[in-house]
């Protein structure tokens, strides 16, 4: 990518003898959203301590608009990061906070005062200039913890789970609102989160993490749709996913055997491969008699979730790899826990891995 | 620089460690000395010192005095510091903060202060008995210490737990002994531990209030050591640190070493 | 207003301090200003226009001014090596700090007198290094007072600094990094006031605590270092003045209940900002 804002490459970092970043690598476009994605302990917030300089390498180095920052201090990177529960200094008040990191790169105070002004207006903060900050809400504590990071117009812009100190309605709206006020400030951006909700809002890109390595990078769309692998099929979204044996390959699709029924999807594997077929929930229909290009199984519902807009039906299958989950919009009626049922979903849209 | 800070604070740390503990670790060696004087490094080995522990006259008996003292002292402090600890917890008492902060004032006070007016309030009550001066005197001593404690882990403790094990099938005092008794023991014992070493080492007190007869350990020591310095003072010192290991190791198995910080 | 009966529980507790300390506080003060005819500042006068008592409290000052320094230096970067320490070490280090506050004074200070003897172990420690020729004379002298009292003293300027230094979030300095601080900076705008609050502690109780001393100066100077404390003791023991014994136990008393007034009043304003 010619465009190449940050570059991470070859990222190797040890604690005593757990690797938790193991040779990764990295490209995020200037202006491009990316969010890390992985469970705790997948090491995206030491990736992100890491760009932010306050942990060192082991092997390999980081480069912001074609500058190597690795062996820089964090305080000579102009790196901004907003922290997890925003570590904002107690002691100070809004404006205090907000014009700390001018202050310290020795910015006089008459060209800081206009600058912390646009900053505090930017997040719609100006009337609480000069309260303390341990009397703000939550969401108004991000604001604050934004308007630090971007007033000293940082290179870059880490953010470290950023909404997980707010309650769920909050989370949504602030998503939605800092995706907007980022975009319109044109920073680059990378968050780091454990929800993948919220990867999926407010991201260009995701890069799904696990054990040190980005499992798949990829825009939301295309992680949902085409995961590279049942670890990132499973992470992002639910689906149905049963285990089974390949009988018959060719033309780019195989046929698999699986406990409810044979199921035919685009893929290459050798005849007896073992391997999950999986399907998005929402993919799924119940019908008979379905057109052609459809895989259809017969199922019995074990459980039965309304969600508002949509329903869920869990389906009754034995623990272990096969896992049913399907959505319908609308529960037809005469359907409960106990009812067997057909299902039919396209042969396009069915995945297949190779088994765990 | 961000080392550099580490360096000297991490050099301060050993610095104020071994400077705490070298008038303390020095006094073992020397009460195994077999020289009568205190010269370092100590010549031979030998345990006359201790031996002569039993034969110096007074010092068993002040030891004997000292700990009936600090045990008494103790126990009524528990008493009055527990009852006084659950009326301003649970209930409602006029001026709660205040009273808390009264009742732990003797903390913050000068101790030779204390004793001078101990002293003289007694004798304008005509009380000249140095037994019971001392017990008086040390009870006040004594009860801060139990009320920080027992205050700390009652107002830690979650009274919910209690209504909890009532639902549980257990009746209200049950529901006390079972749920509320573990839970603030450590706190307990650990304040009477504090409170029984703060009375058996306590000086300017009482040495207002002592007589001929009636002497605590520390004041007899002191006039040992004005009198015939030799290494049996550096015996006791060494049973005294001893004991005072022992009950922070006790203390430590109880309620964690960083809960009982004095200030 | 009904009582409460659980609130009565505090009555004995109460009650006995107010009988057996409060009274007898109050008596002294009181004594200090009654002469045998009637009411007088004659103990005062004594003792504030003596240059002699004037210069012992100057002394007294000036002995828990360099102790509480002294402590301050000492324990302040010890604190927060003390908080850094990880898990099993933290707890071992400080057991190490908090074992001699619980040693008799007593043992502390007949210990101290044999690390400094002539023939103590920093003589035979210097002389073994070749640092020294002849043993120097240690005891007895000023530096070995404040080393003393200083040793003594200590924990009570490390713990509550430590106390407050662990509490403190390690993002902050995180932060203020990734703002461009340089490490100076976000110590003096960050680390430093946030951890005020266990100075102002620690140096109020050093102070407090070392004004009022007595075991440790008398044990290792004598008479040739006089503090209030030591007046005081004299005065009611061998002189049998009370009067003036009085007056200066009330300046004493005045002294420490303004040093601990004064850091609450600190305190308070450093934890509204």
């Amino acid at each position: 990518m010619n465009d190449q804002h940050l570059a991470v490459r070859g990222a190797s970092k040890r604690f005593g003898t757990a690797s938790v970043l193991d040779d990764l690598s990295l490209a995020v476009a200037r202006g491009e959203f990316v969010s890390l994605l992985g469970p705790s302990g997948c090491g995206k917030t030491t990736l992100l301590r890491c760009i932010a300089g306050l942990l060192r390498l082991d092997a390999g180095s980081i480069a912001v608009a074609g500058r190597d920052i690795s062996a820089l201090p964090a305080h000579r990177r102009n790196v901004g990061v907003v922290f997890q529960n925003y570590a904002l200094f107690p002691h100070l008040t809004v404006a205090q906070n907000i014009g700390f990191g001018l202050r310290a790169q020795g910015v006089p105070a008459a060209a800081a005062a206009p600058r912390i002004a646009e900053a505090l207006a930017l997040v719609r903060m100006a009337e609480f200039a000069d309260r303390p900050v341990t009397a703000l809400s939550g969401g108004q504590q991000q604001r604050v913890a934004v308007a630090r990071a971007l007033v000293v117009r940082p290179t870059l812009l880490l953010l470290d789970e950023p909404f997980s100190a707010l309650d769920r309605k909050l989370r949504e709206t602030m998503q939605v609102e800092l995706k907007h006020l980022l975009r319109e400030v044109g920073i680059t951006a990378i968050f780091v989160t454990h929800d993948q909700e919220e990867a999926l809002v407010v991201s260009d890109r995701i890069a799904v993490m696990n054990a040190g390595r980005i499992e798949q990078l990829a825009d939301p769309a295309t992680l949902y749709q085409r995961p590279a692998s049942l670890y990132v099929l499973d992470f992002v979204g639910q689906s149905m996913r049963l285990g089974g044996t390949v009988s018959a390959a060719g033309l780019g699709e195989v046929t698999v055997e699986t406990r409810l029924g044979t199921v035919r999807a685009p893929g290459a594997f050798a005849p007896g491969s073992r391997v999950v077929v999986a399907v998005r929930p929402e993919a799924v229909t119940l019908t008979e008699t379905p057109p052609g290009g459809r895989n259809t199984l017969a199922a019995r519902v074990s459980e039965v979730s309304f969600l508002g807009s949509r329903t869920q039906l869990h389906l009754d299958l034995p623990a272990g790899e096969d896992r049913g989950v399907v959505e319908l919009p609308r529960l037809p009626p005469g359907i409960g826990p106990g009812s067997a049922v057909p299902l039919a979903f396209p042969i396009a849209d069915t995945m297949v891995f190779p088994a765990a | 620089m961000e080392r550099l800070g580490r360096w000297l604070s991490g050099g301060a740390l050993a610095l104020v460690i071994l400077f705490l503990l070298l008038p303390i670790l020095v006094v073992i060696p020397v009460s195994f000395t077999e020289a009568p004087v205190f010269r370092f490094p100590p010549e031979g080995f030998s345990l006359q010192w201790y031996e002569k522990i039993g034969r110096v006259d007074g010092l068993l008996g002040a030891i004997g005095l000292s700990a009936r003292l600090a045990l008494l002292a103790t126990v009524i402090s528990l008493l009055l510091g527990t009852l006084c600890a659950i009326a301003l917890v649970r209930g409602v008492v006029p001026g709660a903060a205040a009273v808390s902060a009264f009742m732990l004032s003797p903390l913050m006070l000068p101790g030779l202060v204390l004793g001078i007016a101990m002293l003289q309030a007694l004798r304008e009550v005509g009380l000249r008995d140095a037994w019971w001066s001392l017990l008086l005197a040390h009870v006040v001593i004594t009860l801060p210490f139990v009320m920080r404690t027992v205050l700390a882990s009652l107002s830690l403790f979650d009274f919910g737990m209690v209504d909890a094990a009532r639902t549980l099938g257990c009746s209200y005092p049950v529901a006390l002994w079972r749920v509320l008794v573990p839970n603030i023991l450590p706190g307990f014992v650990s304040g009477a531990l504090f409170a029984f070493i703060a009375s058996f080492d306590n000086y300017p007190v009482s040495m207002f209030l002592v007589d001929v007869r009636t002497k605590t350990l520390p004041i007899q020591l002191l006039n040992y050591l004005e009198i015939s310095p030799d290494p049996t003072l550096a015996a006791v010192s060494t049973c005294l640190i001893a004991l005072t290991v022992a009950i922070l190791l006790l203390c430590d198995r109880l309620v964690g070493l960083r809960r009982l910080a004095p200030v | 207003m009904k009582r409460d009966p659980l609130g009565l529980l505090a009555l004995p507790g109460v009650g006995y301090l107010a009988l057996v300390f409060l009274a007898p506080l109050l008596l002294l003060l009181w004594s200090s200003v009654r002469g045998p005819e009637g009411w007088t500042l004659d103990g005062y006068v004594r003792l504030l226009g003596d240059p002699y008592y004037r210069g012992v409290i100057a002394a007294s000052l000036q002995l828990a001014l360099i102790t509480t320094g002294g402590a301050l230096l000492l324990g302040y970067p010890a604190a927060f090596a003390l908080a850094r320490a990880r898990g099993g070490w933290q707890v071992v280090l400080f057991a190490l700090i908090f074992l001699p506050l619980t040693v008799s004074i007593i043992v502390k200070s007949f210990g101290w007198g044999i690390v400094l003897r002539r023939d103590g172990i920093l003589n035979w420690a210097l002389l073994n290094l070749g640092l020294i020729e002849r043993p120097v004379r240690m005891i007895f002298t000023e530096g070995a007072l404040y080393a003393g009292m200083i040793n003594v003293f200590l924990p009570f300027m490390v713990l509550p600094i430590f106390a407050v230094v662990r509490m403190l979030d390690p993002r902050l300095p995180d932060a203020a990094a990734t703002l461009g601080a340089s490490p100076w900076f976000s110590f003096r705008r960050v680390t430093l006031p946030l951890s005020l609050p266990g100075v102002v502690a620690g140096v109020s109780l050093v102070f407090s605590l070392s004004v009022a001393a007595y075991v440790t100066p008398s044990l290792l100077m004598g008479d040739r270092y006089m503090t209030m404390s030591m007046v005081m003791a004299k005065a009611f023991l061998n002189l049998r003045d009370w009067q003036l014994g009085a007056a200066m136990a009330a300046v004493l008393l005045a002294m420490a209940l303004a040093v601990v007034v004064g850091a609450a009043a600190l305190q308070r304003r450093l934890g509204g900002r």
